[in-house]
């Protein structure tokens, strides 16, 4: 025992079976679920945001503005069936199979710390954020205290009194820019992984158009919620 | 007066249960030294820095002028391949470690098989065996020779797999490597009769839907080759080829 040797006659070294398995080619449907993962963000949800967003804008006009969209959206054909196929469904299908996503994945920001790399890491710190955001939004404005469907001309009131608290108003705001980088990165990397952009340069290009449009989402965002904190005074 | 000297620091690892230890190497700088010329310097006379004997290196590597691929490592906390790594652009002591993403056999030395293992997978091959004499193959015109001689370059040093967030053991994910491979060989006019095959094969489960577009392998490549491109495109190829399949089935 003591003169214990490695086995002088290991017939070969042997076959290492661990760490990351090879491609099951043409198994599972997790194609299937990654692609409808990325559709959804654009449609429904990424139509949904720009929506909102120019909704949104209707409150720079005043609370009378604001409360017929909201009358004009609550009119809609067959509203609440809308609400749930094409907003709340796709947008928890989105999240959650977005933070599964993330969860999987392994950054390695430290060692690589390139720009690609940066907005793979952000893009999902942007999504949690929204998620997070969104989640008590639908449920504070939509699902608790006055119910604007019901009463959609008191909308910009309901609002107006969410954004007085100034702990909200830094969540609206840090959520808004959130938003509009994870959607308009999220745009950007819809295009380059369908194969709309394969170029380097095409890419390059649509990352300016990528951020024209995030830009200009978050002026429009801010704007609006500028609309319900800054001239509160001349509202009512 | 003494010479100038390079000094090294080397992960060593005796098997893949062993637990990992550094050691320290001070050798003699020569021009235009490269890391795998060190590597082969200290596994020839194993001495530590403080002159203690120590058992010789392992590591991979054969054509030593990036041609074969074998020599991939982190140097300085990076993959890449170290023929190319000249000691001379590094900050030292240079800090040499296996790839992390690979099981390790000892040291230096990865078992990279799961690449092979991936192409096999894709069919990334040519298909031209027959009973009979199928002669000469259509011609390639230049235009497309040219757009396929890139990928044609890579030599499955793995680096693209190690530097990508998405490589690892949850999502399993193919590595640009092969989906490159499966450009070139669908290119090829006599390569594409596999196509569709590989474009299926590609939407597996670890397929092309798990990048994530974070660009390190296309920033890390040695060969310079144009992954993401690739990947581009070959997503394309993959869903309409899933989309063919849904709706003539």
């Amino acid at each position: 025992m003591a003169t214990a040797q490695s086995p002088a006659a290991t017939p070969q070294r042997p076959i290492v079976r661990s760490g990351v398995k090879p491609l099951r080619a043409g198994e599972g449907s997790s194609f299937l679920w990654h692609k409808l993962h990325s559709l959804l963000g654009i449609i429904p949800l990424g139509a949904f945001l720009l929506e909102h967003m120019l909704s949104n804008f209707e409150a720079l006009k005043g609370p009378i503005a604001y409360g017929e969209q909201v009358r004009f959206l609550n009119s809609l054909p067959m509203v609440r069936v809308l609400e749930w196929v094409f907003i709340f469904l796709p947008i928890l299908y989105h999240a959650c199979y977005g933070v599964w996503i993330w969860l999987r994945g392994k950054s390695n920001i430290v060692y690589y710390p390139w720009a690609g790399n940066w907005l793979y890491v952000a893009q999902r710190y942007t999504g949690l954020i929204a998620f997070a955001y969104i989640l008590q939004h639908v449920i504070r404005q939509r699902f608790m205290g006055v119910s604007l469907p019901e009463h959609p001309m008191e909308a910009f009131a309901k609002v107006q009194q969410e954004l007085a608290n100034p702990w909200m108003l830094a969540v609206y705001v840090i959520a808004m820019i959130a938003i509009c980088w994870h959607f308009s990165y999220g745009v950007w990397l819809f295009a380059a992984k369908w194969g709309i952009t394969p170029g380097t340069r095409a890419r390059k290009r649509f990352g300016y158009v990528c951020v024209a449009l995030g830009l200009g989402l978050a002026i429009m965002g801010l704007w609006s919620i500028w609309a319900f904190v800054g001239n509160s005074a001349s509202s009512f | 007066m003494a010479n100038k000297t390079v000094s090294f620091e080397i992960k060593r690892q005796a098997s893949p249960d062993a637990p990992a230890v550094w050691e320290s190497f001070e050798i003699e700088w020569r021009p235009g030294m490269n890391v795998i010329s060190a590597m082969m310097e200290i596994a020839g006379n194993p001495v530590t820095a403080d002159g203690h004997s120590t058992t010789p290196i392992t590591y991979d590597s054969n054509c030593l002028e990036e041609i074969c691929g074998s020599c991939a490592m982190r140097i300085n906390g990076k993959a890449r391949m170290a023929c190319s790594s000249l000691v001379d652009n590094l900050e030292q002591p240079i800090r040499v470690e296996p790839l992390s993403k690979f099981p390790l056999v000892r040291d230096l030395q990865v078992d990279r098989s799961v690449l092979f293992e991936n192409l096999k997978a894709v069919k990334a091959w040519i298909p031209i065996d027959g009973t009979y004499d199928l002669g000469a193959g259509p011609r390639v015109l230049p235009q497309e020779q040219e757009a396929s001689y890139p990928l044609s370059n890579c030599i499955s040093c793995t680096c693209c797999m190690e530097v990508c967030p998405q490589f690892n053991e949850d999502t399993n994910f193919v590595g640009a490597a092969t989906i490159a491979q499966v450009k070139l060989f669908n290119n090829h006019p006599t390569g594409r009769v596999l196509k569709e095959e590989r474009l299926r094969a590609l939407a597996g489960d670890g397929g092309i839907q798990e990048c994530g577009f974070a660009q390190n392998c296309v920033e890390v490549c040695p060969k310079s080759i144009p992954l993401t491109n690739t990947i581009s495109d070959i997503s394309r190829d993959v869903l309409l080829q899933k989309a063919k399949d849904f709706l003539r089935n």
